[in-house]
């Protein structure tokens, strides 16, 4: 009898297993193939719209596309945003893998051209990106059409204008003697700072966003001042990086900057967080980095004031040249079920107000009214005059059409400083990389 | 297919087992006894998972090193061009070299030091327990915080630079993570670092197994401690060595956290692995396809030394 019951138990067991086994592997192959929803939020009845935002973040300050977007939840009640920030170094391959998986937010920030991994052209070619309307392209900066979308129509909104040139702890400048106003001078500043234990320059070596940055503000005056279509010769294939004087002469400046001792020491290891020390501190003078990073250093640096400047020129003052571009832009997710919300955040942001607001957000400035804008007395007063001279181009890697290429420049650059690599090596892996 | 026989095979001795049982003797129906408890068929949703999660997957990716697929969008058939370009590019076979010498390195170094720790505190020392603990700590210990740790140590205003300064060698003081010469030794410390608990557990347990009374045999019958050690415990741990071995070079070859983290293969590739190289080109550069070629090579790689490395560590040459 015992044994029957068991044998009856472990037949019931059998009909069970028998179910479970069918039920798994058909469970576990939906889950595979994909059928998970998206985790993009969706519109309500009664009035209310809501949609999601992706943004980078890299340091602990709030973001400023997150106080945009909280202001316009201020301004209208009826409208939540869901935030997604996510680490700068993860962004581009977060946002790729979203988009192509179908999850991504609704709003998500982008960089026009195609020339890094949440660029504006390879992400609305793949047509993951919806087309945005008027108020968007008449915010595309002037010459930057071609890498805010193709055939006429528009893939992103730039929220400002970045320059890209030096930021410069202007109270440590002073106490050097003031801020060398040609490339000569710069040298010799050089030197007499590295006698005193401090450096004009501090540089995160070992971060190839920043040795790149320096190479194409070395490159500013040397190339884009006197030929600012050179990238099109270059898509055109009428010219190579290795076969450009001006490219030769950036990147051999970057050894005359090493033995004229303008970087920290160390420079080849360095990272972010040595130029933030460096230029907090008032032991390195300036540092290659995206403008708006004036108004963090300087609310970190309490006592010290901070500005953005050219690289001077080795061809004297009145030759340098600027790079000032849109690198930032909300895109709207093709496959957004909230469209209508997303759009009207975007024309809401398009707004000169907005434009204004975000870039006071951020230390940058405005997308929109540039013409007007008062450069005097504030962080910008450096610069005001190249930029009403029309003396700027955009960051050139925008338009490179990979990021391999920006890539072999940056990591060839440590390489020139740590002795591994020459000019023409480096410039030749980036003839390479651009035809991959 | 092995997933598959195994259940089929441990369900077919059952029964047998069953009869040496005491008691279950004659009264044991020979198929429908309590004791025959599977079906191969039991298995099959451990099977569709590993078959979707490892094989599915892996073939997919796979099947990427043949395109030139970007990572999103379209994608075009490209045939081999992705390994054409793996082997005339510089770079690459600069980050093989890289992973061969951290890979053999890291093995060599860390089992030398495993094995001598494991000897050290085999028998013996009182403190033992405590030591062991401490030195098997940083398998532990996560690879990408204790990496951060030893970036700040290699920093050029770091601990290890002030010290050189402070004993007055302070010209010696270098950028060691940036220093082209330098950068590869100072991930080699690390990763040595971090794998000799991992050797000297293993070899503590093989060392368990060599019996007292042979060692004392063979020191009664003269033989010095290096004797005793060569002809005697090494013989008896060959099976240990054999798996801390493998498992090193495994380990070795597929090394990337601490070295994203302390180099990011800097300087200028100078640390560059292939495992740092199939993440940057699948998700950095955007070259899925390349970064898939790579992999696949990689993989070939681990597969033919592991193999390599089994076939000459193991015991019995019939296995």
């Amino acid at each position: 009898m015992k044994s029957e019951r068991l044998d009856m138990t472990q037949h019931r067991r059998y009909s069970g297993l028998k179910v479970g086994a069918l039920a798994v592997p058909t469970v576990a192959a939906l889950i595979l193939t994909g059928c998970s929803a998206s985790t993009g939020s969706s519109s309500s009845s009664g009035g209310s719209q809501e949609f999601s935002l992706s943004f980078a973040t890299s340091n602990t300050m709030e973001s400023p596309f997150q106080v945009l977007a909280e202001n316009y939840m201020k301004s209208h009640p009826n409208v939540k945003i869901t935030f997604n920030p996510q680490p700068n170094d993860s962004y581009d391959q977060t946002l790729r893998t979203q988009l192509q998986a179908g999850n991504a937010s609704d709003v998500v920030v982008t960089s026009p051209g195609s020339g890094t991994g949440r660029s504006i052209l390879p992400l609305a070619q793949a047509g993951f990106l919806e087309p945005l309307d008027d108020a968007a392209k008449k915010l595309v900066p002037e010459g930057s059409t071609s890498t805010f979308g193709s055939d006429g129509k528009v893939y992103g909104q730039a929220t400002e204008i970045t320059i890209s040139a030096l930021v410069s702890n202007e109270t440590a400048a002073a106490a050097a003697g003031g801020f060398p106003a040609d490339f000569s001078s710069l040298q010799q500043q050089c030197k007499a700072l590295e006698s005193s234990g401090k450096s004009l320059f501090a540089l995160a070596g070992a971060a190839p966003p920043n040795t790149g940055l320096m190479a194409m503000s070395l490159a500013a005056s040397r190339v884009y001042a006197e030929d600012p279509k050179w990238n099109d010769k270059r898509a055109a294939k009428e010219t190579t990086f290795a076969g450009s004087d001006g490219w030769k002469s950036a990147l051999e400046a970057v050894n005359t900057l090493k033995d004229a001792g303008c970087f920290q020491k160390g420079a080849a290891g360095g990272g972010f967080d040595a130029i933030t020390k460096g230029l907090a501190s008032g032991t390195s003078v300036s540092g290659f980095i995206p403008a708006p990073s004036w108004k963090q250093l300087q609310s970190a640096a309490g006592g010290s004031q901070f500005a953005v400047r050219p690289l001077p020129a080795e061809q004297g003052s009145g030759k340098s040249y600027l790079f000032a571009s849109a690198n930032y832009a909300f895109s709207i997710n093709a496959a957004s079920k909230n469209k209508d919300a997303a759009k009207a955040f975007l024309d809401w942001a398009a707004q000169p107000e907005q434009t204004k607001a975000f870039a006071e957000i951020d230390g940058a400035l405005p997308v929109s009214g540039l013409d007007t804008y008062d450069f005097d007395g504030g962080a910008y007063k450096n610069v005001g005059a190249l930029i009403k001279d029309g003396k700027y181009g955009p960051l050139p890697n925008i338009q490179w059409p990979n990021s391999a290429v920006y890539d072999a420049l940056a990591t060839g650059v440590q390489g020139i400083i740590t002795g591994q690599k020459s000019p023409d090596q480096v410039l030749q892996a980036m003839d390479a990389a651009w035809g991959q | 297919m092995t997933a598959t026989m195994q259940p089929k095979s441990e369900a077919a001795e059952a029964p047998r087992r069953g009869k040496r049982t005491p008691g279950a003797g004659e009264n044991t129906r020979p198929r429908r006894g309590p004791m025959q408890f599977g079906h191969w068929w039991w298995a099959l949703p451990g099977i569709a998972l590993v078959f979707a999660i490892h094989y599915v997957a892996t073939g997919i990716g796979g099947f990427f090193a043949f395109t030139n697929w970007t990572g999103i969008g379209s994608f075009k058939i490209t045939g081999l061009a992705n390994f054409e370009a793996i082997f005339k590019d510089p770079t690459k076979l600069g980050a093989l070299s890289n992973t061969l010498f951290l890979a053999f390195g890291s093995v060599l170094l860390g089992n030398i030091a495993g094995l001598v720790i494991a000897l050290g505190l085999n028998r013996v020392l009182k403190t033992r327990y405590i030591l062991r603990t401490l030195f098997f700590m940083p398998v532990v210990l996560s690879p990408l915080a204790t990496a951060y740790i030893w970036k700040y140590i290699f920093d050029f205003d770091g601990p290890l630079n002030a010290f050189l300064a402070a004993i007055g060698a302070g010209d010696q003081a270098k950028p060691w993570l940036a220093d082209p010469q330098w950068a590869i030794w100072t991930v080699l410390v690390v990763l040595v670092w971090s794998s000799t608990g991992f050797a000297m557990v293993i070899f503590m347990a093989g060392l368990a197994g060599v019996p007292v009374e042979v060692e004392e045999a063979a020191a009664i019958d003269g033989a010095n401690l290096w004797q005793r050690f060569r002809n005697v415990t090494l013989p008896a741990i060959r099976p240990a060595v054999a798996i801390a071995t493998t498992l090193g070079i495994v380990q070795g070859l597929r090394v990337f956290d601490p070295i994203m983290a302390l180099t990011g293969g800097g300087p200028a590739g100078a640390t560059e692995t292939l495992a740092t190289q199939v993440y940057k080109q699948a998700f950095a550069l955007g070259n899925f396809g390349g970064g898939a070629a790579l992999a696949l090579v990689l993989a070939a790689i681990i597969l033919i030394f592991a193999v390599l490395q089994q076939r000459l560590t193991r015991s019995n040459p019939e296995d």
